[in-house]
């Protein structure tokens, strides 16, 4: 298996204090910056695609992984959930703005030599 | 030869204060980059300078977008910034309901980054290629 990209993306959940919901924007973030585009053009099987997910939040107990790994549409997703992100206090109000990262990685099986440049023209 | 897209990169970027369309091109186009580390050409074994990256620009006045300096912020591959008519521009509006025509606005830029390799696929694994 080889990484074809790392995806990151920022969520967050200003008022609710709902880490897992931070966490999906989060990974939504990440992956509509990008597309993987090779699948079509190559005739790759998403499927046989590999994700690996990676969660900071302050408080990585607080979310639900399999709700996060619902948030990928393609590949076989695993999810990890660190400590990490940014609680933002607001003593005077007595809340907690939730700021999260999400890293997404994703991996497949491309064997050496199956693709090739195309020969330089002149 | 067959030119193939093997990812698509997309980005927003703005300038808020002094209506410099290259500088939001190239935070549009930053946007895109910075968002994603791409492994491709180690993954299939080339070298990053074979590695073809079409770059879009969009704002309302592409014509004021300094190409060369938007690829200037390239680290590899090879090279090709379009700038074409879109993004947004905002005028400054201070209350709702102002009509007067502005001079000032706030400008958006959008940027798409195609990236693909000329490649094709060894038909037998073990075959020397050409």
């Amino acid at each position: 298996m080889k990484r074809l990209i790392l995806e990151m993306g920022t969520g967050n959940d200003l008022y609710g204090q709902d880490y897992t919901k931070a966490a999906c924007r989060a990974v939504q973030d990440a992956i509509h910056h990008s597309s993987l585009t090779l699948f079509r053009s190559l005739a790759l099987d998403h499927a046989a695609m590999e994700v690996h997910v990676t969660i900071g939040v302050q408080n990585p107990d607080a979310v639900d992984s399999e709700v996060v790994a619902a948030e990928l549409p393609r590949g076989n997703a695993h999810v990890q959930i660190v400590k990490g992100g940014l609680d933002v206090h607001d003593e005077e109000a007595g809340t907690i703005s939730v700021i999260a990262n999400a890293a997404i990685e994703a991996f497949y099986d491309i064997p050496d030599g199956e693709w090739v440049l195309s020969p330089q023209h002149p | 030869m067959a030119k193939k897209r093997v990812a698509l990169e997309l980005g927003m970027g703005t300038s808020l204060r002094n209506q410099d369309y290259t500088k939001a091109a190239i935070r549009a186009v930053s946007d895109a980059l910075w968002h994603n580390s791409l492994n491709m050409a180690d993954a299939f074994g080339f070298d990053k300078s074979a590695m073809i990256v079409d770059v879009e620009v969009a704002t309302q006045k592409p014509e004021q977008v300094d190409t060369d300096k938007v690829a200037e912020i390239f680290p590899y591959g090879q090279i090709t910034v379009k700038s074409v008519f879109g993004g947004l521009d905002i005028p400054k509006r201070t209350t709702p309901g102002d009509q007067d025509k502005h001079s000032a606005h706030t400008i958006v830029a959008n940027a798409a980054i195609i990236v693909s390799f000329d490649i094709e696929k060894q038909d037998r694994t073990s075959g020397a290629g050409e």
